[in-house]
């Protein structure tokens, strides 16, 4: 994981690992991959919808990244750059899969990587399952930004840069999509209160 | 209820403050006021605590074992010519594969043009330009040591082993006669190719053009408003120069429908 400002002092910050690795130092991209993949899995997942295209993307990005990191340009953060070049690498399994089928979600191998298993399943577990679906019904553009701004917690201002779109681009496609999520997330949220408040029998009165 | 309820959309440009002042005020009244479009409102405030909350879980190790390997592999095909490229300390990297075959090419034209000169499988007047002197060199360097820089060592195996590891983008750019040199450039600076393993004709096709050099980019596209794919490999002057074929559909093992041969630079 990443810390923002490196606590620890012999953390080598990102650039200079790029950098390393651009002179030939075998183990620095290594370390860069080590560093982010979490992150850039989440973002791969969220944006595909389904693990094995996740996968595939992000393995796409990794060794495009790994080619391309001598034209870093050092002005903006590695972290940037690389979400970039995940977010294009996803949009570029989503063109090539026109044909087949969106969402391939099987088998309990698929399921468990959509979604962690937890002590309560009905509630982390699903909630992930039905977000990952949600999203899917947006527009790439809009399931990026909001993958970026809501989900992962950047700013509008940094989602912008990697997006390469002005900041009030990010929010109209954060506000469409937000727009369009909630009433297919509304369901997940009539169930929480349900749980969370057993007795409030009155409760909904929601449309579905 | 002194106006019309406020829709998902409205209500969410309003939450993310893109509404111009006289429409906010009004939407702000009304909302004040109808407790209907307040539900609604805390329904949009919940995607987004729905979205931060859903956790993704970590990367399944099999994937996170993959891509280590991945990575890996492609260290040990560029190792070795940037360890050159590190004693040499003549040129910045500026991509790694890309340096890679240049650097074989730059330091000089003489390593690619050796082990292609003693690999019965690449075609001899692939390299017919490289100069007499230079062959004349090259056969006897390894006892001789002739003039210097040609004295010094360079891994005889890496051309072979390095191609296939090129990058194939499909940027779907139209190359054009007048432009082409531009546009190349333009395409070797973008920083996120998509990039994807070569297969099958397109593979055969880039052997037979490359003729052992390592592209610095292969780019299915078109050129002149037709399908064709553009083959940049590093110039045989070395530098920045850069060798440029431009190749149509029937580009395979058997030809290499050349449309255009020219050159480019970084």
């Amino acid at each position: 994981m990443t810390f923002v400002g490196g606590r620890q002092a012999e953390v080598v910050p990102d650039k200079e690992l790029l950098s390393r690795h651009a002179a030939g130092d075998p183990h620095a991209f290594a370390e860069i991959v080590h560093r982010h993949r979490d992150r850039m899995w989440a973002v791969a997942l969220r944006t595909l919808g389904d693990p094995e295209e996740a996968a595939d993307a992000l393995q796409d990005a990794f060794l495009s990244a790994f080619r391309a990191a001598g034209r870093f340009r050092g002005d903006a953060a590695v972290t940037t750059w690389l979400h970039r070049i995940v977010v294009n690498a996803c949009l570029d399994r989503l063109r090539r899969k026109t044909l087949r089928p969106a969402v391939s979600m099987g088998d309990d191998a698929a399921l468990d990587s959509l979604a962690p298993k937890s002590i309560d399943p009905t509630s982390a577990h699903e909630l992930s399952l039905d977000v990952t679906a949600a999203l899917q019904q947006l527009p790439f553009e809009q399931r990026a930004a909001l993958i970026l701004v809501d989900m992962m917690g950047y700013s509008v201002d940094d989602a912008a840069k990697v997006l390469e779109v002005p900041a009030g681009t990010i929010k109209s496609r954060c506000a469409r999509g937000r727009a369009r999520l909630a009433p297919l997330l509304l369901h997940l949220r009539n169930r929480r209160l349900a749980t969370n408040v057993e007795s409030a029998e009155e409760g909904g009165g929601n449309p579905t | 209820m002194n106006s019309a309820h406020l829709d998902y959309e409205m209500l969410a440009d309003l939450a993310e403050g893109i509404v111009n002042d006289d429409l906010a005020a009004s939407a702000t009244e009304h909302l004040a006021d109808c407790e209907e479009c307040r539900d609604r409102s805390a329904e949009l405030a919940d995607v987004s605590r729905l979205l931060a909350e859903s956790a993704v879980p970590p990367m399944p190790e099999k994937l996170a074992a993959r891509i280590d390997a991945a990575i890996a592999a492609e260290s040990v095909s560029t190792a070795t010519v940037a360890s050159l490229q590190a004693r040499r300390g003549r040129r910045h990297l500026r991509m790694l594969s890309a340096a890679a075959a240049a650097i074989v090419v730059v330091g000089g034209a003489v390593a690619v043009g050796r082990s292609a000169m003693e690999s019965p499988s690449v075609p001899a007047d692939a390299h017919n330009q490289i100069p007499a002197q230079e062959r004349t060199d090259r056969s006897t360097s390894s006892s001789a040591g002739a003039s210097g820089e040609q004295s010094e060592t360079a891994p005889k195996s890496a051309p072979q082993k390095l191609s296939g590891t090129y990058p194939v983008a499909r940027t779907g750019t139209d190359y054009q006669d007048t432009t082409v040199g531009t546009q190349i450039t333009d395409t070797l600076r973008r920083g996120d190719l998509p990039v994807t393993q070569p297969t099958g004709q397109l593979s055969a096709c880039v052997q037979r053009v490359a003729a052992g050099k390592q592209p610095v980019l292969v780019d299915v596209a078109g050129y002149a408003g037709r399908p064709a794919t553009v083959i940049v490999l590093p110039g045989s002057a070395g530098g920045s120069e850069l060798d440029v074929w431009i190749v149509g559909s029937k580009c395979s093992v058997d030809t290499s429908d050349v449309i255009k041969h020219t050159s480019a630079s970084r």
